[in-house]
């Protein structure tokens, strides 16, 4: 006994010695991640759903956005996404109560916060989001739930996710000369196409990966999406082939759509990697689609990745669709919008992304600036460019201070 | 016949879901996740997609779900 006393007082004095003598600190670290997106789109087209399935598909978005996530401990996260797109439209000009030029400026504002947390002492990782998306033709609510279980050896993963949109069709937000109201085309303004005015759509989102060896890693998309309320777009035209006839498009009121995805990424070699992904489409609709991707990303230099891809999309029709003047006055749904046709769509492009993980001060890093470039172009003739650049900055604190300015931290 | 296709394909990921958990799936060290921690690497769709899934969404009526901005804007053309 005697033995075991002196034993514990001597290592109760030795770990008092150490803790006063030890530089070691136990602390927590904070993690603040910033992600500025900047994106600018164009199209062009001749096959506007607003003019029933003919006219101009001009376009131009500006869509600048940002993504905080904060992380005070490694079990909170809390996340703010936010952003605006300018978009201008030679067809929105025909959604207007009032026309006034040859194109048209519209704004979109979005906000989302988000908060997840890891049960304590578990690898399950629960997480709530709401938010707010605001048009002048559109009013979008948002909320979900997300739950996230990885398995203890980092092999796994399994997440649910349930997104939950509210959606508003109504014109007149932004001004106080018009009532809010289902925007019609102007012509047809004389009838009350519509009683109601909301969409709902529920999505629930599975995702399952595994590691199968040390290169190569997989992962299922299986989701399911239940649509239900005006899917029409009230100020969408069709025109019927007794050459006279012209409504709003009208579809119906409930939408299923069972998308599955599936992803292998392997790592080939010491420079090159292999992304590959294919998606499948069924819906309640008519649509079958399938979407395969293929990105090759090659490491130029430790810092420098450049990353060439192709996809590839089609699908088949919605049985409501029929182009311009084909629609027949006894279908009960018909719409003239060229994105629930029979087509096909290509697209390649390049990313390049730069990641020097360097410190740009005490506690900030710049961890990477991506560049990517797209070209679209879908088979009934409309082509778009898209130009992303996403730059990533991180603030780290209070620990880490051993990094000096302008040194690598990894 | 839509139907036969749709339980084709799904019998084809059953098939290779099974095959890749059962006999493909070998343990991998921590110290052994060096190429499976390269950014290039995740699973999913990376930020920089984020844009580009939107335009997926409104440009192609095979999309949505939860992917982009699937909900809360009309996409006008």
């Amino acid at each position: 006994m005697l033995v075991a006393a002196l034993h514990a007082t001597g290592q109760k004095s030795h770990t008092a010695a150490y803790n006063a003598d030890s530089l070691y600190k136990k602390q927590t670290i904070s993690r603040t991640q910033i992600q500025l997106l900047f994106a600018y789109y164009t199209q062009d087209g001749d096959h506007s759903a607003i003019t029933g399935g003919v006219g101009t598909e001009w376009l131009h978005v500006y869509s600048p956005e940002f993504t905080i996530t904060h992380q005070p401990d490694s079990n909170r996260a809390l996340s703010l996404n936010g952003g605006i797109d300018i978009i201008t439209s030679a067809s929105m000009n025909m959604i207007s109560l009032m026309r006034s030029s040859a194109s048209r400026v519209s704004d979109r504002f979005y906000l989302s916060p988000g908060y997840s947390y890891r049960l304590p002492k578990t690898h399950t990782r629960l997480g709530a989001n709401t938010g707010f998306s605001l048009e002048s033709t559109y009013l979008s609510f948002p909320a979900g739930l997300s739950v996230t279980h990885t398995s203890p050896s980092g092999s796994r993963e399994i997440s649910a996710s349930l997104q939950c949109y509210f959606d508003d069709l109504r014109f007149g937000r932004f001004t106080d000369t018009y009532p809010l109201t289902l925007v019609y085309p102007i012509e047809l303004r004389d009838t009350s196409w519509f009683s109601f005015y909301r969409r709902y759509s529920y999505n629930l989102d599975l995702s399952f990966y595994q590691v199968i060896n040390s290169k190569l890693q997989f992962a299922l998309f299986p989701e399911a999406v239940l649509q239900k309320g005006l899917l029409s777009t009230p100020y969408h035209r069709v025109y019927f082939d007794d050459g006279h006839t012209e409504r709003v498009e009208n579809l119906p009121t409930e939408r299923w759509k069972f998308p599955l995805g599936a992803q292998l990424n392997y790592f080939a070699g010491r420079r090159v990697i292999i992304r590959s992904y294919y998606r499948y489409y069924h819906d309640n609709w008519g649509i079958i689609a399938h979407t395969f991707q293929l990105e090759v990303p090659v490491k130029i230099t430790p810092t420098l990745t450049l990353s060439p891809y192709v996809r590839f999309h089609t699908q088949t029709a919605a049985w409501y669709f029929h182009p311009y003047k084909q629609s027949n006055t006894r279908d009960k749904f018909y719409t003239s919008n060229y994105e629930l046709s029979a087509l096909n769509t290509y697209k390649t492009g390049l990313s390049a992304r730069y990641a020097p993980q360097n410190a740009l001060s005490h506690h900030y890093f710049f961890d990477a600036l991506t560049l990517r470039y797209s070209y679209y172009k879908r088979s009934d003739g409309l082509y778009a460019h898209i130009l992303s650049l996403l730059l990533e900055l991180e603030h780290v604190c209070p620990s880490r201070t051993f990094v000096s300015p302008g040194t690598k931290r990894r | 016949m839509r139907l036969r296709n749709l339980v084709r394909i799904a019998a084809g990921f059953l098939i290779l879901v099974s095959t890749g958990a059962t006999t493909g799936c070998a343990t991998v060290k921590p110290y052994q996740k060096a190429w499976l921690n390269d950014f290039n690497m995740r699973l999913g769709k990376t930020d920089i997609e984020k844009f580009d899934e939107s335009v997926h969404t409104y440009r192609e009526g095979a999309s949505g779900g939860g992917n982009g901005k699937a909900s809360g804007g009309c996409g006008c053309n």
